[in-house]
């Protein structure tokens, strides 16, 4: 029991970390991106190679993981700098799409569809933390050095030209601002925090496969946001909470076909989705009707 | 020999994508509603259909059990979600977020009721006949061409010579301008999703014999109709169905040099190609922006 209930806050310390970082471009920079998962992914499998390969120490594979995502989200800041709206969906969704067949075809450094086995558990100054309890010490304390740079980031001047970029693009740009660097560093920021998720994700199950980086996971991510509240600090993690702990209340009804239990927690995070874009579009959190 | 195979799978295939994207064309053109549930009403047609044949109601009660639950879908989701949410504001983000989640619930619903696995509705149409040596093209890639030309052709003249189309088209240029003429903005736009949606009828029920169906299609049709959307140029119905057309195309021809795995790597380079170095598409009018 124990180890389930801290295995359930690994697992939303984790996802509150994408949801988060995916919050910080959706929410404050207006990139709505279908393509989250894929520096989940690489996060995930950068950090597990270098873990087998050069060091398990957590200063040496997260960051690692860090600078690889960051790098390939340039890929993502491309289009992010010439379209806007339904024309970027696509094209997350495009890279989504693209990095899962490369994830599934790239055998030497992904284990392709078998995927990574035996990554060694992280190494912080010589003590190797692997047990739930020890790691859900670990996975918070990271979600809270993520919530603090995001706030402070935030709340910064630089906050500030976001929320201006995704308000009026052209009124910020007229005011001197750098538009394409500042979306640029911070799609760069957000995919390089979403792969520290990957990391956690890699060494905590000590073995990852394909499955968990693929289109689902980029929309269950995005559900956390919509459904927590895009554009609030608390929306996110309460969305991520809801959603994680869902299959369990589901389990909780015996009434309710076992089997069943992944699709029934589907429909209802899609029709609760639906329902909130009817009736209350902040979300759960947000207060203002809409963004 | 490949290359003609290819070549001619490929056109059965890009004729069931022109099918399927210019429905969600049509509707995102006119209505300017980014309805990503298109997949999910392709889904309930397929099922529809896969159902009533599979009780043996023949041919023609499938296809029009098909049709009836594709529109219902259509103006039912129209009606109860689109119409709310265009009410107090619509951002293009919002109604996305709702036809997503409605997809969602949808491919999984119809994954309780049929289960998860593929089902392929059975039929010697499908058996391929071999017409020059070394190429075997089987009866239903002629139909699904057949159907590909008559279908198109007939929206191309719907959209041109009907009230209902130039209703369509005005809509798309200027809803305000539509209003000032005494019609009604609403009912036209339920125009667009009777007909969007009953347009994929064709491609579902040929995509069940051919390729068979799962619930999960749904997203790959969403993705195909999107990439041929943008590829063709949006707004452009004309633009979408080559698109499809080359899409289907370069996906199969693709198999000379790639693995199969890659192919629908391929159309997402296509079309990230585009978004980035032409994003007003093949026969767009206007930038992204």
């Amino acid at each position: 029991m124990e180890a389930y209930i801290f295995n359930l806050v690994n697992l939303i310390a984790i996802y509150s970390i994408l949801a988060v970082t995916l919050n910080f471009i959706m929410g404050y920079a207006g990139i709505y991106s279908l393509a989250h998962a894929v520096f989940f992914g690489l996060g995930a499998y950068s950090s597990a190679w270098v873990a087998q390969h050069v060091s398990p120490s957590i200063f040496v594979s997260y960051p690692a993981a860090m600078v690889a995502a960051g790098a390939v989200s340039l890929l993502l800041a491309l289009p992010a700098l010439r379209v806007r709206g339904e024309y970027f969906v696509a094209a997350s969704l495009g890279l989504q799409v693209l990095s899962v067949t490369i994830f599934s075809e790239w055998k030497s450094f992904t284990g392709g569809i078998g995927g990574v086995l035996a990554i060694p558990p992280v190494d912080i100054l010589g003590l190797e933390v692997f047990r739930p309890a020890q790691f859900a010490v670990l996975s918070v304390i990271v979600l809270v050095v993520v919530l603090l740079v995001i706030n402070a980031l935030v709340h910064s001047s630089f906050g500030r030209n976001l929320r201006a970029i995704r308000d009026s693009e052209s009124a910020a740009a007229s005011f001197g601002k750098n538009v394409p660097m500042i979306k640029t560093i911070s799609v760069v920021i957000s995919a390089a925090l979403a792969a520290v998720a990957g990391a956690l994700y890699a060494s905590y199950l000590s073995f990852i496969n394909v499955e968990s980086f693929t289109l689902d996971t980029s929309v269950l991510v995005m559900a956390m946001v919509i459904i927590g509240g895009t554009g609030t600090v608390a929306g996110p993690i309460v969305g991520a909470a809801l959603l994680l702990l869902l299959p369990s209340v589901i389990s909780y009804f015996d009434f309710l076909p076992r089997t069943e239990i992944g699709s029934l927690q589907q429909i209802i995070y899609g029709l609760g989705m639906t329902l909130l874009m009817i009736f209350r579009p902040g979300g759960i959190v947000g207060r203002r009707s809409g963004t | 020999m490949l290359a003609i195979q290819l070549a001619i799978t490929g056109l059965q295939t890009g004729a069931l994508y022109a099918l399927t994207a210019v429905g969600f064309s049509l509707i995102f053109g006119s209505t300017r509603i980014f309805h990503f549930a298109h997949g999910a009403t392709f889904v309930i047609a397929a099922y529809f259909f896969y159902a009533a044949f599979g009780a043996g109601w023949g041919l023609i009660p499938g296809i029009l059990a098909s049709a009836l639950g594709a529109v219902a879908f259509g103006l039912v989701l129209d009606r109860l979600v689109y119409v709310p949410i265009q009410r107090h504001e619509g951002s293009f983000f919002t109604v996305f977020v709702a036809s997503f989640g409605v997809g969602i619930a949808v491919q999984n619903v119809i994954g309780m009721i049929f289960g998860r696995g593929f089902v392929t509705v059975n039929t010697s149409l499908s058996r391929s006949v071999e017409l020059v040596p070394g190429v075997y093209v089987s009866p239903l890639a002629w139909i699904a061409i057949a159907c590909a030309a008559v279908f198109l052709a007939a929206l191309q003249f719907f959209m041109r010579r009907t009230h209902t189309g130039m209703a369509l088209r005005a809509l798309s240029d200027n809803p305000e301008l539509v209003r000032t003429f005494g019609l009604n903005p609403r009912r036209i736009q339920a125009a667009a999703f009777a007909i969007g949606s009953v347009i994929v009828v064709p491609a579902a029920i040929i995509t069940s014999a051919t390729t068979g169906l799962n619930p999960a299609i749904g997203h790959h049709v969403m993705l195909i109709s999107l990439a041929a959307t943008i590829v063709g140029g949006i707004g452009s119905i004309s633009g979408t169905m080559l698109a499809g057309v080359l899409l289907g195309l370069a996906e199969s021809l693709a198999l000379l040099v790639v693995d199969s795995q890659w192919t629908e790597a391929v159309t997402f380079g296509i079309l990230f190609a585009f978004i980035i170095i032409r994003p007003s598409g093949l026969l767009g009018r206007a930038a992204a922006h």
